[in-house]
């Protein structure tokens, strides 16, 4: 187990490197001086070569590696260059932001994908099969920021319940997080359907019946922790793909988010912001990996045998 | 039935609750809500000449341009009462206003003037160009010198500047938000300046209270403002990055004063202009959307090329079809608004049979001249269509013209460069002076090559540039228009498209706002009447 655990730290190790290495190298590949977007159309090159020399961006490429490599293992990416803050407080600040959207918007999705996918399983062929199932296809087909208009006009601009946009009150995330987890929970209620019908199917589930287990208890205690292996891959890397940062979904709703502030990098050419943001969404990405496997391990013996 | 009456019961109240917390976010009296795309990056005028909203209400400016009844603009004193300008042009004595105070209660005196201009010039950075034309402002800029040589202060409420050359455009130039008058003792203490709500010591009418990133700011009045009280007690700037979210809050009640010019044409004509007609203010956004021609290109270089295109374009078509006739055709150089403006000027007719005798005449074949419109990524929508119109316009009469996108700074290299073709951008002015164009784009080598011009003739550009220093108003008036009309009718520099209008609509807690004279898209929120 343990040296699993050293195993799979090793790899995010290197996995955090490669990605360092790659925005790295590709934010310096690609042609156009950081200095001059950040002085603007009007600024003459006496300025813009002076920029350059203060943001660093004259210096050699591995000095420039290397003082970034060496900021970032001590948790320091440097000074956003448009926002002039650094790095870490801003995506501090919007990290909080997107944790609550992302945490929100799983909840629902799981809610809404674990209960309907079972109800589907169990009802199977029925009217509520089918409505459920027609439901999560047009959660999975619907575009999110299609989802998310769709909502913010009929829930705060027609029927006035939840805020347009903005995150002064808990209301405000509301509405992103059902646009958010939307299409999360059509992929889930497919998943537990599918997975759940196999399983139903299974000789233990007889057996189990044979017992005299009641229909619940044998869907519960039976089919539904090892209808939930695949399921937990999947949420966990939806919740690593929501906290590292949901675009759309924070930009329409205008909330200041990882998401956002990535957007806001990639456009105002921010190495520093890019740098940070990248390599946040790596670690998350890692880390939802990370947690899938741990609770593969808690909940099927075969693999804690296999360890 | 008791559980789901329970349910319902739970679930009425919840959205009762989320209702009360929404009609919590209703406007007190006297704020202003409004939207912008972006958030600000700082507020500080020596980084930045994007964003002026805070410098603008934050800070007071020695002149303010304001507009005129009949739309045009007039340079006004503001902190400064009194100037008197040497017969040669080059010395301006200057009185300030008595007791005018800034917002942490220390005076504004001749020394904070100083320096601010002294400020911009060792930033280095953004808006040095104003306070460079002061005597000793090159040794300022590579250190040698601490002070300028060309700014004396005589007491508190006196002192002169000495211009390296004579500038009659010069107190235009001082109302620019880049020339806002910042607390020199503030200044010394402060290490991040424009970062801070709490460092952003002014003078004007508010005072920066809040700023949280990509989410708002606010400004509130500031009661030590030496001017008269506005109907506006508080400002708060919402930053949606989406246009139709800042759509459905203004219909909802959640926002003031929308700026349309980011929304979708449809939308404002469909709705806007049938719903809120009476509450739409339009006003010409001074500056001018042009076509630029690199005289260094194979083709381009060769003038009859360059009228050509001038003929070859429909530019009354792309305004009603793109802008929706929301719009004024430009003919040449110094746009609608600014007081050089001549109406008189013919500039290029549109013409496609006479582009097509013309490339004739010349000697190119059908389709033989190409070229490159460089479009730059992060360019406005309606900018990258007007690109492609110009293409499919241009290609009717055989020139050749490829639309390549760039990354935004990638374009700013190539253009920096000098080495790109052509490209469609937008000139907005900062203060109502001929010479905020005309010297910019075409006062030298450097800025014609900056720009990616690269006029040649020199001769034309010493006049451009001498014209500054022309006292009179009148001479100066014509030199300009004799220029522009060399510029434009012999050298056909480049091709002049529109001076596009600025919508805004006002909410119902509005009566009145009086939109900015300039090119941009800040306000003085004093100039917003609460109903």
């Amino acid at each position: 187990m343990l040296r699993n655990i050293l195993i799979r730290l090793l790899q995010a190790v290197l996995v955090l490197l490669g990605a360092a290495l790659l925005v790295f190298i590709m934010l310096r590949i690609i042609p156009g001086n950081p200095a001059a977007v950040l002085m603007g159309e009007h600024a003459d090159t006496a300025v813009i070569e002076k920029m350059t020399k203060e943001l660093g961006l004259d210096q050699p490429v591995h000095v420039q590696l290397i003082h970034y490599l060496a900021g970032a293992l001590r948790g320091d990416f440097g000074t956003s260059y448009s926002l002039g803050k650094p790095v870490s407080q801003l995506m501090a600040s919007a990290f909080s932001n997107t944790l609550i959207l992302a945490l929100m918007a799983s909840a629902f999705a799981w809610l809404v994908g674990i209960i309907s996918g079972i109800i589907a399983a169990v009802k199977k062929n029925s009217i509520l099969d089918h409505l459920f199932m027609g439901v999560s296809l047009l959660g999975v087909s619907m575009p999110v920021f299609m989802a998310a208009m769709v909502l913010q006009f009929f829930f705060s601009y027609k029927l006035k319940i939840f805020p347009i946009a903005g995150t002064q009150s808990f209301a405000g995330f509301i509405l992103p997080a059902v646009a958010l987890g939307w299409n999360s929970a059509g992929s889930v209620a497919r998943l537990v359907r599918s997975t759940l019908l196999e399983i139903l199917e299974e000789d233990y589930i007889d057996t189990a019946r044979a017992k005299g287990r009641r229909q619940m208890g044998v869907l519960i205690l039976h089919a539904m922790r090892n209808a939930m292996l695949p399921v937990i891959t999947m949420m966990a890397i939806q919740l690593s793909g929501m906290l590292s940062g949901a675009v759309l979904t924070e930009t329409i709703f205008s909330i200041n988010g990882i998401g956002r502030l990535a957007v806001q990098a990639i456009t105002g050419r921010d190495i520093p912001l890019l740098q940070g943001t990248v390599l946040f969404s790596a670690a998350l990405v890692i880390l939802g990996n990370f947690l899938a496997d741990s609770l593969y391990h808690v909940l099927d013996p075969r693999i804690r045998k296999e360890a | 039935m008791r559980k789901t009456t329970t349910l319902l019961t739970t679930a009425l109240t919840c959205a009762m609750a989320l209702q009360a917390s929404c009609t919590a976010l209703a406007a007190e009296d006297g704020v202003l809500r409004t939207a912008v795309l972006y958030d600000m990056t700082t507020m500080d005028v020596a980084k930045t000449s994007d964003n002026y909203l805070v410098p603008m209400n934050v800070f007071d400016r020695l002149f303010e341009t304001r507009k005129t009844e009949g739309g045009n603009a007039q340079i006004v004193g503001s902190l400064c009462t009194d100037y008197q300008v040497s017969e040669d042009g080059l010395t301006y004595d200057f009185t300030l206003r008595d007791g005018v105070v800034f917002s942490n209660g220390s005076e504004l005196t001749a020394s904070d003037v100083q320096y601010t201009f002294e400020r911009l010039l060792k930033a280095g950075q953004e808006n040095m160009d104003i306070p460079g034309e002061v005597a000793g402002a090159e040794q300022v800029i590579s250190k040698e010198a601490d002070t300028l040589e060309g700014f004396k202060v005589t007491d508190d409420l006196h002192f002169s500047v000495t211009l390296s050359n004579p500038n009659a455009g010069f107190t235009a130039e001082l109302s620019a938000p880049a020339m806002s008058i910042v607390d020199a003792e503030t200044m010394e203490k402060v290490k991040n300046f424009g970062k801070a709500p709490e460092d952003t010591i002014g003078s004007g009418p508010y005072i920066v209270t809040e700023w949280k990133t990509n989410d708002h700011y606010t400004l509130e009045y500031n009661p030590k403002y030496w001017g008269e009280e506005p109907s506006v007690k508080k400002v708060i700037v919402n930053v949606i990055p989406d246009a139709n979210t800042q759509n459905l809050m203004f219909q909802n009640g959640e926002l003031d004063l929308l700026d349309l010019q980011s929304l979708d044409t449809a939308i404002v004509e469909s709705t806007y202009k049938t719903m809120y007609e009476s509450q739409i203010v339009s006003t010409p956004k001074v500056g001018l959307t042009y076509l630029t021609f690199n005289e260094n290109q194979e083709y381009l270089k060769d003038a009859n090329v360059r009228k050509a295109i001038c003929m070859a374009i429909d530019v009354d078509t792309i305004i009603a079809s793109l802008y929706n006739g929301n719009a004024i055709r430009e003919h040449g150089i110094i746009p609608t608004g600014i007081w050089a403006h001549n109406d008189q000027l013919a500039g290029y007719s549109y013409d496609p049979d006479g582009a097509k005798q013309l490339l004739s005449q010349a000697g190119y074949k059908d389709g033989e001249v190409a070229f490159e419109i460089a479009q730059d990524s992060a360019a406005d929508s309606n900018i990258k269509l007007v690109c492609q119109a110009i293409s499919e316009q241009l290609k009717a009469v055989g020139i050749k013209a490829n639309i390549k996108s760039y990354d935004h700074a990638a374009w700013l290299d190539l253009r920096n460069s000098s080495k790109m073709d052509s490209f469609v951008a937008v000139w907005g002015m900062d203060y109502n002076d001929p010479a905020n164009i005309m010297y910019t784009f075409f006062g030298n080598e450097k800025n014609t090559r900056q720009r990616s011009l690269n006029y040649p003739d020199t001769a034309t550009m010493e006049r451009v540039s001498a014209a500054r220093a022309v006292m009179d108003d009148t001479t100066r008036e014509q030199e300009y228009q004799a220029i522009e009309k060399k510029l434009i009718e012999a050298d056909a520099v480049w091709c002049p498209l529109f001076e596009s209008l600025h919508l805004y609509c006002m909410g119902d807690r509005v009566e009145s706002f009086t939109p900015h004279w300039a090119g941009f898209s800040d306000f003085y929120a004093a100039d917003v009447v609460l109903k």
